[in-house]
């Protein structure tokens, strides 16, 4: 069991859910409730990384994020940062292949509240800002928690992408999805055969949580 | 029904005037105290109307006053967002919040105040309506509708709002929560001195409720006035369809006299003999030509019913049949075919011992009170 390998994926998926829960909403909410042409275009950008081979996906990140790259050039002069083979560029290319993962869910729950309720509340005299504190968000928030669930258990299971733009370097890119790989590689498949495992129990764990949580939470309407 | 309302500075004014995105236009006046009742068909502006004065819709060009507040100047690009207006809106579908139980949903539109003294006030407002302490700690979906409805009055007065707008409030709610409804509202009128509007698609509960109609159509406000005088006096035969006349007739107008200020109709049955028909004396206003193809209506109250067919019929009587009559509870709605003229057709609703006379094929007479008649130029 590659302990190591356990806790970077965990560290993994609790930055990269970090990182896009607040962008997500925002994006969700925006898409939910704003009609413009194009729309259908930036819908379809959001969920390209779910239909897409993460090997494909995979190379796009690494050839744009290099250190040779525009990109990579930038975040290497300005931030000091190398984007490949490391826990950042591990931690970007996560929140990209995320996502459809969080912004899809958070999205159909924001459009599930009817639009009266706002126009009720802002007679009510209540800002946007409460508006969306007081009743988007507690009515969405089944569907939030779900999305947060998909994106933390989808980031535990990731492959191809971590493979092409992290490599496996112990303690700095590899994941126990990475681990497993490793493992079979080696024919050690009493160890992958553990960790493939625990992955299993704690993705069924979690979704199914997350199932039990969102039917308690739903509210009648 | 006039409450004696005298005109002060707390009432509203509103003038509008849009063609896009959907036409909407027309102006109105509504007093402190007053009840007026937006009517017309689905699709007639009504709730568009209502949602410029909340302000959740910015009308092209228009005026909305309330008292001394401006809520809306397109000419002096003032325009005040539904927070900033003291409005009251009570939405057709109550739109209260499902996740919060009725006080907190009444508690939502008192922020502004601390919250022990938020949760006090909303509870003295659903006293004010009704509530019981039970039914005020449940969530809309265990709420039935007329309790769901008077949780969404009480959100409203809890602003304490300068205007109190009604759209639609009384669709959703059985026969029973109706009444009750009605006479809560009665009593709010009473209580609270300031303009309220109400949108509703029944004539019936517009005119037991609202001192003044607005009668719109096609997003124009077609006609204003008190219940009695619109039925009375229809500008035109698409206010009379609207505002329900039954009695709505053919004729052509033959010009004024015998005497001054009276005039000659012929009453005309579509596709008959133009010539054929009788010659009616009514009021003249003077503004018909001569041979103008005309629509008059008569109110039901003008109509008498006399119990056998007049030998020698005076002005204004004829013989008639029942040629239908439905039983419709407390009243029965009857058709009478005109002998004199064939093809003319009368509707009466009837209620007391009377309408056991009414019976298919009965021969009867009517009297028609001329003076009621209501002539209206033909729109080609």
């Amino acid at each position: 069991m590659d302990w190591q390998a356990l806790i970077l994926s965990l560290e993994l998926a609790a930055v990269t859910l970090a990182v896009l829960l607040p962008m997500g909403l925002m994006l969700a909410r925006w898409l939910a409730y704003t009609a413009f042409a194009g729309k259908a275009w930036i819908e379809a950008l959001v969920v390209l990384p779910l239909v897409l081979p993460p090997t494909v996906l995979g190379y796009y990140l690494l050839v744009s994020m290099g250190a040779n790259s525009p990109i990579g050039r930038w975040a290497g002069e300005h931030l000091g940062l190398q984007l490949t083979f490391n826990f950042a560029g591990l931690v970007l290319a996560s929140v990209i292949f995320n996502i459809p993962f969080m912004v899809q869910p958070v999205q159909r729950a924001f459009e599930a509240i009817p639009r009266q309720l706002g126009e009720a509340a802002a007679v009510s005299g209540l800002s946007a800002w409460q508006t969306f504190w007081r009743i988007e968000l507690p009515l969405a928030w089944p569907g939030i928690l779900s999305a947060m669930v998909l994106t933390f258990v989808h980031t535990l299971g990731e492959f191809g992408v971590v493979l092409m733009v992290g490599g496996s370097i112990p303690g700095e890119t590899r994941t126990i999805a990475i681990a497993i790989y490793d493992r079979v590689q080696a024919f050690d498949l009493a160890s992958a055969d553990r960790m493939a495992l625990l992955l299993l129990l704690l993705s069924l764990g979690a979704v199914a949580a997350s199932f039990f949580a969102s039917a308690r939470l739903a509210v009648r309407r | 029904m006039t409450g004696g309302v005298t005109p002060d500075d707390r009432a509203l004014v509103v003038d509008i005037a849009q063609t896009q995105p959907m036409p909407l236009a027309g102006g109105f006046r509504c007093e402190a105290g007053e009840l007026l009742a937006l009517v017309g068909p689905s699709g007639a502006g009504k709730t568009s109307m209502l949602r410029v004065l909340a302000g959740l819709m910015r009308p092209a060009s228009g005026r909305v006053r309330v008292g001394s507040e401006t809520w809306c100047d397109s000419a002096a690009h003032v325009f005040l967002p539904p927070q900033r207006r003291h409005v009251g809106l009570v939405f057709q579908n109550y739109a209260l919040m499902p996740h919060l139980d009725a006080v907190h949903n009444v508690a939502l539109a008192l922020l502004h105040l601390g919250r022990p003294q938020r949760l006090a006030r909303a509870r003295h407002w659903l006293d004010h309506v009704q509530l019981t302490a039970q039914q005020q700690a449940r969530r809309p979906a265990d709420l039935s509708g007329g309790q769901q409805q008077r949780v969404a009055v009480a959100r409203a007065l809890a602003r304490e709002p300068r205007l109190l707008l009604l759209d639609e409030p009384f669709s959703a709610v059985d026969q029973m929560s109706r009444r009750s409804l009605y006479r809560l509202l009665a009593d709010l009128r009473r209580d609270l001195h300031i303009p309220i509007v109400l949108v509703t698609h029944d004539l019936q509960e517009a005119r037991l409720l609202a001192d003044r109609l607005v009668v719109m159509d096609g997003g124009q406000v077609l006609q204003q006035g008190p219940p009695d005088t619109i039925h009375r006096a229809p500008r035109n035969a698409r206010v009379a369809d609207l505002v329900g006349i039954q009695n709505r007739l053919r004729g052509q107008w033959i010009g004024p006299g015998p005497e001054t200020g009276r005039g000659q109709l012929r009453w005309v049955v579509e596709g008959g003999d133009p010539g054929a028909g009788p010659v009616l004396c009514v009021r003249d206003k003077g503004k018909l030509p001569a041979g103008q193809r005309v629509t008059w209506v008569i109110p039901g109250d003008a109509i008498t019913l006399l119990d056998h067919a007049p030998d020698r019929p005076a002005p204004g009587e004829w013989a008639v049949q029942v040629t239908d009559a439905r039983y419709l509870g407390e009243i029965t709605l009857a058709t009478l075919a005109v002998e004199r003229l064939p093809g003319a057709e009368l509707t009466l609703t009837l209620a007391g011992p009377q309408r056991r006379t009414l019976q298919p094929g009965a021969r009867l007479g009517v009297r028609l009170d001329l003076d009621l008649v209501h002539v209206m130029p033909l729109r080609s």
